[in-house]
């Protein structure tokens, strides 16, 4: 497989709400030798069967708040950053790939993780509907961000097209688009709503 | 139809509207057509995003944090 190499005065990021497809992208962005950087502090589980590919177990946003995450040292590779994360994004230059999904898979799969049935479900589908409104957002009228808009649901559906785009959005060749399209395991991303 | 550089896009636009832009930037400050269709559109931008900022409350703020704490993304 030929490794891609991105521009290392750029800040790449994979976003989205929790539960949302940001690993799964992740996966793909790793599985075409697309420089990633995670750590192994939030093993796979059944929530993730093939890894969370985060960094500090998920728990940068603590950092990002406090302005303690060394942004800087990840220019040129791809890391994830949950939606609300990206509010504290200090100055730079970045390229964020923002994935949405099915809004009532998202909840399901919120309340699997939990092990809880959530008893304000409705509440929690509109807080999350504002939050990812306001990022979206303020991530469109950054001068510093480019952001391309992907969909879960649709990259299950044609995952060739949708990796097309995202390899066409990082300025890369398709010659391990195969190798990309292979990571889309549609046994493990089957929990999703007919219709989404 | 879209032409893209590093820092600019061109848009096109129906000549007729371009003409009455240029009649109404005259003698404004704006010095060409680019940069009053520019202003206005961070205008509508920036309107959008501060109805929905006023949409998101604190409220709204400590629930997606109580979420992100229960999901295991906050300490």
């Amino acid at each position: 497989m030929i490794p891609m190499k991105l521009d290392e005065n750029v800040n790449y990021i994979v976003s989205g709400q929790e539960r949302s497809g940001t690993s799964m992208l992740m996966q793909i962005l790793h599985g075409g030798s697309i420089p990633t950087a995670f750590d192994d502090l939030r093993p796979a589980d059944d929530h993730n069967i093939k890894g969370y590919y985060e960094l500090e177990g998920g728990k940068i946003i603590n950092k990002l708040i406090n302005n303690e995450f060394p942004i800087s040292k990840y220019k040129g590779y791809f890391i994830k950053i949950t939606a609300y994360g990206l509010k504290f994004l200090p100055p730079g230059e970045y390229k964020i790939i923002y994935s949405e999904r099915n809004i009532e898979e998202t909840l399901d799969s919120i309340e699997k993780m939990i092990r809880k049935k959530d008893l304000n479900r409705e509440e929690t589908k509109s807080n999350i509907i504002k939050l990812n409104n306001l990022i979206k957002n303020e991530i469109k009228v950054r001068t510093d961000i480019h952001v391309l808009f992907v969909n879960y649901n649709n990259i299950l559906e044609r995952p060739k097209d949708n990796i097309k785009k995202i390899l066409n959005f990082l300025n890369l060749p398709e010659d391990n688009l195969q190798k990309m399209i292979d990571t889309v395991d549609l046994k493990i991303y089957h929990n999703t709503r007919t219709n989404a | 139809m879209e032409k893209e550089s590093k820092n600019y896009t061109t848009i096109s636009i129906p000549t007729p509207l371009a003409k009455k832009i240029k009649e109404r930037i005259k003698g404004t400050g704006f010095t060409s057509l680019s940069s009053y269709v520019t202003y206005v559109l961070r205008e509508i931008i920036s309107s959008d995003k501060e109805e929905n900022e006023e949409a998101f409350t604190k409220e709204d703020e400590e629930k997606v944090k109580d979420r992100l704490r229960a999901l295991g993304y906050l300490e």
